[in-house]
């Protein structure tokens, strides 16, 4: 409550919106914004791998390229002709927790974009072909992005140890293996399950008349059948108590790199949110600690890096260091613990703290400098934060409560050496 | 209370809107096509020559600035990366700080300075903008070139050279300039060990002096700032400034291949193969040949509805990817056709590159398929004005190119003139096809006799692009 009444600081810009729900349970938000002939049409359906059966991995991200196939009224291959022969952009983006769609047009393309989406949610072809040729496509791209990419693969070794138990544990390429074992009626029962309305959200932004939108709104969605509710089994991982070590080979690489990683809270949490100040504090900036000590100084890091893997029900916060002059991984984490127990032990200085704010504050302002970030962002404060679209607005005021002494204790809660895993990546010879 | 009140006044207002009719079975109408306006950026010039451009916007509380020195390209020979390292030592402390206190006062700013071997840029909240800005020209004009720091780059520099050996991605990259430009152009050229270790930091002191000048230099300031406090700061920042007088290259005109040639580098730890087609064009921005070649590029491989991506990707499944760029401006620049292929797949895309750029040569695209592309470019346009910067480019491109004033006010009605004629002409023109350079990194024993069937000379090359002895 208290929290509130920061909201008038008049730092920042204020993010308006309206929303409602359609009768299926559609969610809308629509953000208008005059100032360039744009408009972002997007559609976050809560979905990702961690919805995913345990013998089914890659189901969502498969997803993601197969609802590109073509719908009922649009032929295959069309969809993204569509809208690149009408001026416009599209793409799509799949995570642990949810599939994100999205098409950006000239302003006067807003039904376009309406349709697309509207066709995909309720009509689209799930075929034989569409699987053929889209489980050829999704298994390049793991050979782009994984296979054939320098410490492509430390997400999967990390996630599989500190996610244990969890569907957290597979990424969202998922398994070839399971996809190639896939049958099409499989396919069409994860659409029916997860691609229904009470389980999205379309979100607007851009140069639109409010009523215009609503009612165009309403005439493309508003007959998509409501789907079965979504009920999500919680996963509850035990803690993690002794520190477990790991090594992974990669062939594409001549420089090893050692990694920490620990289990948090998930993106909800207040927690999270002071991790997120941590890492600036570690590797944010030319005057962060980690780079200031280990490259400038000491010159025994090529890169240092600390950052918060937020997921929906769990994070990863990961240390990585990649030695320059072939220092030993050992010397590179014995200075990155270095680092975390300071945070654990001292507050930090009055001046740093001022300085997060500031670099918090500037990063929140370039986030939301374009129709598609603030639609993104919308989505997210709905799908993610209770329903609370408008966590948009609150973020730089959470940021601003967080105290030094909450920095120190949240270090000292979850950055402990027996909470973690380490993972030595060494070139495959 | 006020929680719920609002609730129930937007599910009244829910109730109020009524739908419209549709038909799902076609693709709906666009509405009227927006007023597109280009604003023209504030330009002043220093009296040492800069050029300042000025774009104000005041949506958010934020200014972005940048300085950028057009020199052209550069030959740096035996020196190669010695740009690169002046351009890092920028960052390494001023005169008046070292380089953990210049951090340190662009951090508690909460702003981004960046410097580099054209220049720099900063960006901050409004607030704080006059700081960084003088901080980014500080860091400019009087770097203090530690001699520890010099040591400390060469090192990052070397592992970093290290750390991409096994890359196919990068190897490529590589390979394919030097095969295209050779590897005395300032295109072509690359750093090695030999070439980092070779270089002294008198080197990139001399280098400084040369390039960092206020000659050819372009100051943009975009976002919320006034124009006249703009100018201020840049007179405060740089007025008195004085530097070498830059003049651009003559570069020597490269030829392409007299026929096709396949040059392989094998990087045996490869899951696929980068596969690049590739020649030299001569396309300056003025030539009216422009507009048709960014349709033309477009239609064969600009995107995920254009024939390169259909036919590899979504016929054949050989790539993630596949897409053509083409290069235009005051030098020679590339056409390329490119993607990652699995490696046994190799041979058979190659084929097919090969054929999509022979049919867009020789048979005229569809008036449909040109309209899209049109629309496409229109629709681009639109889009792009959501970035307040790019009235600045578009400014800064003006002068640099030389164009006419009005040639951003026109773009669209001239790439809206260009027929189905123009881009037959334009692709056999520019896009080669029994005279250019297929260039594949990868698994080379999955795909070399499938090359050699297909009736190619394959020619191998080693990862620095040498040739290598056939066996």
């Amino acid at each position: 409550m208290a929290i509130s009444g920061l909201c008038f600081s008049a730092f920042a810009q204020k993010v308006q919106f309206t929303e409602y729900d359609l009768d299926n349970g559609l969610h809308v938000i629509l953000h208008q914004d005059k100032t360039a002939p744009v408009v972002a049409v997007s559609v976050m359906y809560h979905v990702g791998s961690k919805d995913e059966d345990t013998t089914r991995t890659g189901f969502a991200h498969f997803f993601e390229h197969l609802l590109f196939e073509g719908s009922k009224n649009i032929k295959k291959g069309e969809f993204m002709k569509l809208v690149s022969s009408n001026g416009g952009q599209n793409n799509a983006n799949t995570t642990q927790d949810r599939t994100f769609y999205y098409e950006v047009f000239p302003s006067n393309q807003l039904e376009l974009g309406l349709w697309l989406e509207s066709e995909r949610m309720l009509q689209p072809v799930i075929n034989e072909g569409g699987v053929k040729t889209q489980n050829e496509v999704v298994k390049e791209e793991k050979r782009l992005r994984i296979d054939n990419s320098p410490y492509g693969k430390f997400t999967e070794k990390i996630f599989r140890h500190l996610f244990d138990g969890s569907p957290y544990r597979w990424q969202p390429i998922g398994s070839m293996e399971h996809l190639d074992a896939a049958k099409l009626n499989e396919f069409i029962a994860f659409f029916k399950k997860y691609y229904v309305p009470n389980n999205a959200v379309l979100t607007i932004a851009g140069d639109i008349d409010l009523d215009k939108t609503k009612s165009l709104v309403k005439s493309y969605f508003a007959e998509v059948p409501k789907g079965a509710p979504v009920v999500r089994t919680p996963y509850e991982l035990p803690p993690i108590t002794k520190e477990v070590i790991d090594t992974a080979y990669d062939a594409n690489i001549q420089i090893p790199a050692i990694f920490a990683a620990y289990r948090v809270p998930g993106m909800k949490s207040r927690d999270n949110k002071v991790l997120g100040m941590i890492s600036s504090i570690l590797s944010g900036g030319g005057s962060s600690r980690l780079s200031t000590k280990m490259v400038d100084q000491k010159k025994t890091a090529l890169q240092v890096a600390a950052f918060n893997y937020t997921l929906e029900d769990y994070g990863a916060y990961i240390t990585l260091a990649l030695p320059n002059k072939n220092t030993p991984l050992n010397d590179l984490l014995k200075d990155i613990d270095e680092e975390v127990l300071r945070l654990q032990t001292d507050l930090i200085s009055e001046s740093d703290y001022k300085k997060l704010q500031n670099q918090f504050e500037n990063s929140y302002v370039s986030a939301n400098s374009k129709m598609l970030g603030v639609a993104e962002n919308l989505a997210n404060g709905y799908t993610f934060h209770n329903k609370d679209s408008n966590d948009i607005n609150k973020q730089l005021d959470v940021i601003k409560s967080i105290t030094r002494e909450e920095i120190r204790d949240v270090a000292k809660k979850y950055l402990n050496k027996n909470q973690r895993i380490v993972l030595y990546y060494l070139p495959k010879k | 209370m006020k929680k719920l009140f609002i609730i129930a006044a937007v599910s009244l207002l829910t109730q109020g809107i009524s739908a419209q009719n549709i038909d799902r079975s076609h693709k709906p109408k666009p509405g009227p096509a927006p007023v597109i306006t280009i604003g023209d950026p504030v330009i002043y010039k220093l009296s040492n020559g800069i050029t300042v451009l000025v774009v104000e916007n005041h949506k958010l509380p934020k200014i972005t600035a940048s300085y950028n020195i057009d020199a052209g390209p550069i030959t740096e020979g035996a020196k190669a990366g010695v740009m690169s390292l002046m351009g890092n030592m920028l960052n390494e402390g001023t005169a008046t700080k070292t380089k953990m206190e210049f951090d340190e006062a662009v951090d508690q700013l909460g702003a981004d300075v960046s410097l580099g071997p054209a220049g720099g840029q900063t960006s901050a909240l409004t607030r704080y903008f006059n700081s960084a800005f003088m901080l980014m020209a500080e860091g400019i004009r009087q770097p203090s070139f530690p001699q520890t720091s010099f040591e400390k780059l060469k090192s990052q520099t070397l592992t970093g050279l290290k750390s991409n050996e096994k890359s196919a991605k990068a190897i490529s990259a590589r390979v394919v300039n030097a095969l295209a430009y050779g590897k005395n152009h300032p295109n072509g050229e690359f750093t090695t060990e030999a070439s980092i270790n070779g270089i002294t930091l008198d080197d990139v002191k001399a280098a400084y002096k040369q390039y960092i000048t206020p000659s050819r230099g372009f100051l943009t300031f975009v976002g919320d700032i006034k124009p006249e406090a703009a100018k201020a700061l840049a007179e405060k920042a740089f007025g008195d400034w004085k530097g070498t007088a830059l003049t651009i290259p003559v570069l020597a005109k490269v030829s392409n291949p007299v026929k096709t040639e396949v040059d392989v580098v094998n990087v045996g730890n490869a899951v696929q193969s980068e596969i690049t087609v590739t020649n030299l064009i001569d396309l300056p921005m003025s030539n009216p040949d422009y507009f048709p070649v960014l349709l033309a590029n477009q239609i064969l491989g600009g995107g995920s509805e254009s024939r390169l991506f259909n036919n590899l990707r979504e016929k054949h499944g050989f790539t993630y990817g596949a897409y053509a760029s083409t290069g235009a401006g005051r030098f020679q620049s590339k056409f390329s056709a490119t993607a990652a292929v699995r490696n046994e797949k190799v041979d058979s895309a190659v084929v097919e590159f090969l054929r999509e750029i022979n049919t867009i040569r020789t048979v005229k695209v569809a008036a449909e398929e040109l309209q899209n592309a049109k629309n496409l470019y229109n629709g681009s346009f639109a889009l792009g004005l959501e970035n307040p910067a790019r009235t600045a480019s578009f400014a800064s491109n003006i002068l640099i190119n030389n164009l006419p004033k009005d040639f951003y006010r026109t773009y669209l009605q001239k790439i809206n003139a260009v027929t189905t004629d123009d881009i037959l002409r334009v692709a056999k023109k520019y896009f080669n096809h029994d005279n250019t350079r297929v260039v594949i990194v990868g698994k080379t024993e999955q795909f070399t006799e499938g090359l050699k069937k297909a009736g190619f000379t394959v020619n191998q090359f080693d990862n620095y692009a040498t040739p290598v002895a056939a066996k």
